[in-house]
């Protein structure tokens, strides 16, 4: 859908904008002399600045535009992944955060280094950058994709002028500016959002508050008022899907994983001061976040409830922020609210290349070096790096664009990075058990079972194989070679479940694919006098 | 509306969610990363129930008001 936006106005004031946070973000690089303060900011700060500056970093440009999708489409319902986060914050309270401000680890993969290997670290490593830089990746493409209509310019050119902006501002300044900016753009996306959701009652009520408020809630239906979603329909968005992706991995993920926050965190003055800066965050400020993100797709429901053809027939819900947006708002508002994305994406991006950059420094540099420069050199190879992570960030945006839409972009590669190192971390910290080897094996089976066996994370990815790898290892005798052996013989059942539904046998399939598995309990019961022993 | 569109998912989430939050506050307590004979301790176990209470009591109101919308 092509829909006609902004005005000249707007266009100036997104630029006016752009330029005051490079200014203010490159006034704080007076501040970086050390990689300390270049990646944690000295270490310094009050829980509030962190609790602010964190909505930023939380609410990325995509978040505009997925959740007022998803808002537009089913109502209250998509504030879900917002409001669930609760359920972990005694253990990260208390547990993660101690853990990592204490040990002053630098990194996540430094953790495991701790806990298991440097071999694990460096696994480790390679997963966090995959994910950190495809997620920058997606907040360029997700700006890029609502600036280049604007701007009528290539999408790939706004992409690479969006980096070069993002790297003026945080390049000298690091951690510091980061906060700041963040701090500066956290105020303007929660104002920008919630003066859109205001513009849009108005718009419903005729200028009238109270009538619009009435007008809003009587157009929405019974089903769009629900907090959750339907328990198990439609496929793409039903409450166990949600649950489990959002809710629980993508809960972990960004509280124990997000190398962006837990530097964050590690810029507070204390614990206790983290404590406070966590607690705000998911009590005040991400019950407002769900509003500010998702308020463009209820008032464009209520407006197409009331007039059905208020919005463009033919518009895809994906554009439903950007057309409400164009129609509730006037010339030069609209442009402050297109700001408050910028905002949204510069704040995550920025962190997100911060991030990455102490992870080069921290976890490939220093570990490898032979001889580690000056403080001075490495910040400036910090410095350097940071610019490298934004090029392959948008080498990587064509891919990303190949997606059906930014939504599934964005779910295929959270939930395809995600859950090996959430269970690596996991299993390493509440299972003294958990061994070296078991946490290598945990990465490279579930990069195998993500990216080679599977596209993304599905419920019950493994189907079962967890039970013969340990019936494989029984069978085995715990030796390579027994292992190998029994490894290959449910490799060629599995492998002749698959071929054999070619056939034209009149057996039901299922009795092919359970082959494995009935072959795994017959080989238990045959050897169960000569395994006792063992177990 | 039927149940699985009303308080299932409710059910679900306080159940499956609230076994994760025992579990953490269990664990931590256990361990005694958080003591409860220090005062600057305690207050933050009233504000773990607080906030678990908070989330359940908003998900439970704006159900209540949309079966009451019908």
């Amino acid at each position: 859908m092509d829909i006609a936006i902004g005005t000249q106005l707007d266009r100036i004031i997104i630029i006016a904008y752009f330029t005051l946070v490079m200014g203010f973000g490159a006034y704080f690089g007076k501040y970086s002399k050390t990689t300390s303060d270049y990646f944690f900011g000295g270490r310094r700060f009050s829980w509030w600045l962190i609790a602010i500056s964190i909505v930023a970093t939380g609410v990325g440009s995509h978040s505009f535009v997925k959740y007022s999708t998803k808002a537009y489409q089913y109502g209250f319902s998509s504030t879900m992944t917002y409001m669930n986060d609760w359920f972990f914050m005694p253990l990260f309270m208390f547990g993660w955060l101690p853990i990592i401000y204490y040990t002053k680890i630098k990194s996540i993969p430094e953790y495991f280094e701790r806990r298991f290997n440097r071999k694990a670290r460096y696994i480790a490593t390679l997963m966090t950058l995959l994910y950190m830089i495809g997620y920058i990746a997606i907040q360029f493409l997700t700006l890029a994709t609502a600036l280049y209509k604007i701007y009528g310019i290539p999408l790939m050119l706004t992409v690479v002028l969006i980096a070069i902006a993002t790297t003026i501002y945080m390049h000298f300044g690091g951690q510091t500016s980061v906060i700041f900016t963040d701090l500066f753009q956290g105020f303007i996306l929660i104002f920008a959002g919630l003066l859109l959701f205001y513009l849009g009652i108005q718009y419903l009520g005729d200028n009238t508050a109270f009538t619009g408020m009435k007008a809003f809630w009587m157009n929405l239906s019974p089903n769009e008022k629900l907090p959750l979603a339907h328990f198990n329909h439609p496929p793409d968005f039903n409450f166990v899907g949600i649950f489990w992706q959002d809710g629980i991995a993508g809960s972990v993920g960004f509280l124990f994983l997000n190398q962006g926050l837990i530097m964050r965190f590690m810029a507070a003055k204390s614990v206790n001061e983290g404590r406070k800066a966590a607690a705000f965050n998911v009590l005040i400020i991400l019950p407002i976040s769900a509003i500010v993100v998702s308020n463009a797709g209820w008032i464009g429901r209520a407006i197409t409830n009331a007039v059905p053809n208020a919005l463009p027939v033919d518009m895809a819900a994906n554009d439903v922020f950007v057309a409400v947006t164009n129609i509730v708002s006037s010339p030069g508002v609209f442009g402050f609210i297109i700001a408050a994305l910028c905002a949204a994406l510069m704040s995550t991006a920025d962190t997100l290349v911060n991030a990455s950059s102490a992870i080069i420094i921290n976890d490939i540099y220093r570990p490898l070096a032979k001889k580690l420069k000056n403080e001075k050199e490495q910040l400036t190879l910090a410095r350097w790096t940071s610019i490298g992570v934004k090029v392959l960030a948008v080498s990587l945006v064509p891919f990303f664009n190949s997606f059906d839409s930014i939504y599934e972009a964005h779910g295929w590669f959270h939930s395809t990075f995600t859950p090996p190192l959430v269970v690596g971390v996991f299993l390493g910290i509440f299972w003294k058990r958990f061994t070296s080897s078991a946490v290598i094996a945990t990465f490279l089976g579930g990069a195998f079972l993500m990216l080679a066996f599977s596209d993304r994370f599905q419920p019950d990815l493994t189907a079962g194989k967890g039970w013969l790898a340990i019936v494989a290892i029984i069978a085995g005798k715990w030796l390579p070679k027994g292992v190998f052996i029994a490894v290959l013989v449910f490799a060629l059942l599995g492998s002749v479940a698959v071929h054999v539904q070619i056939l034209d046998i009149d057996v039901p399939y299922q009795i092919f694919l359970a082959l494995p598995y009935l072959a795994s309990i017959i080989l238990l019961i045959g050897l169960r006098k000569k395994m006792t022993y063992h177990l | 509306m039927d149940f699985a569109q009303t308080w299932l998912p409710f059910i679900y989430l306080y159940g499956i969610g609230g076994i994760a939050f025992v579990f953490g506050l269990n664990l931590i307590l256990r361990t005694k990363a958080l003591r409860l004979s220090y005062s600057r301790h305690k207050k933050w176990i009233w504000i773990f129930l607080y906030g678990f209470f908070f989330y359940a009591g908003i998900h439970a109101l704006f159900i209540l008001i949309a079966i009451g919308s019908q």
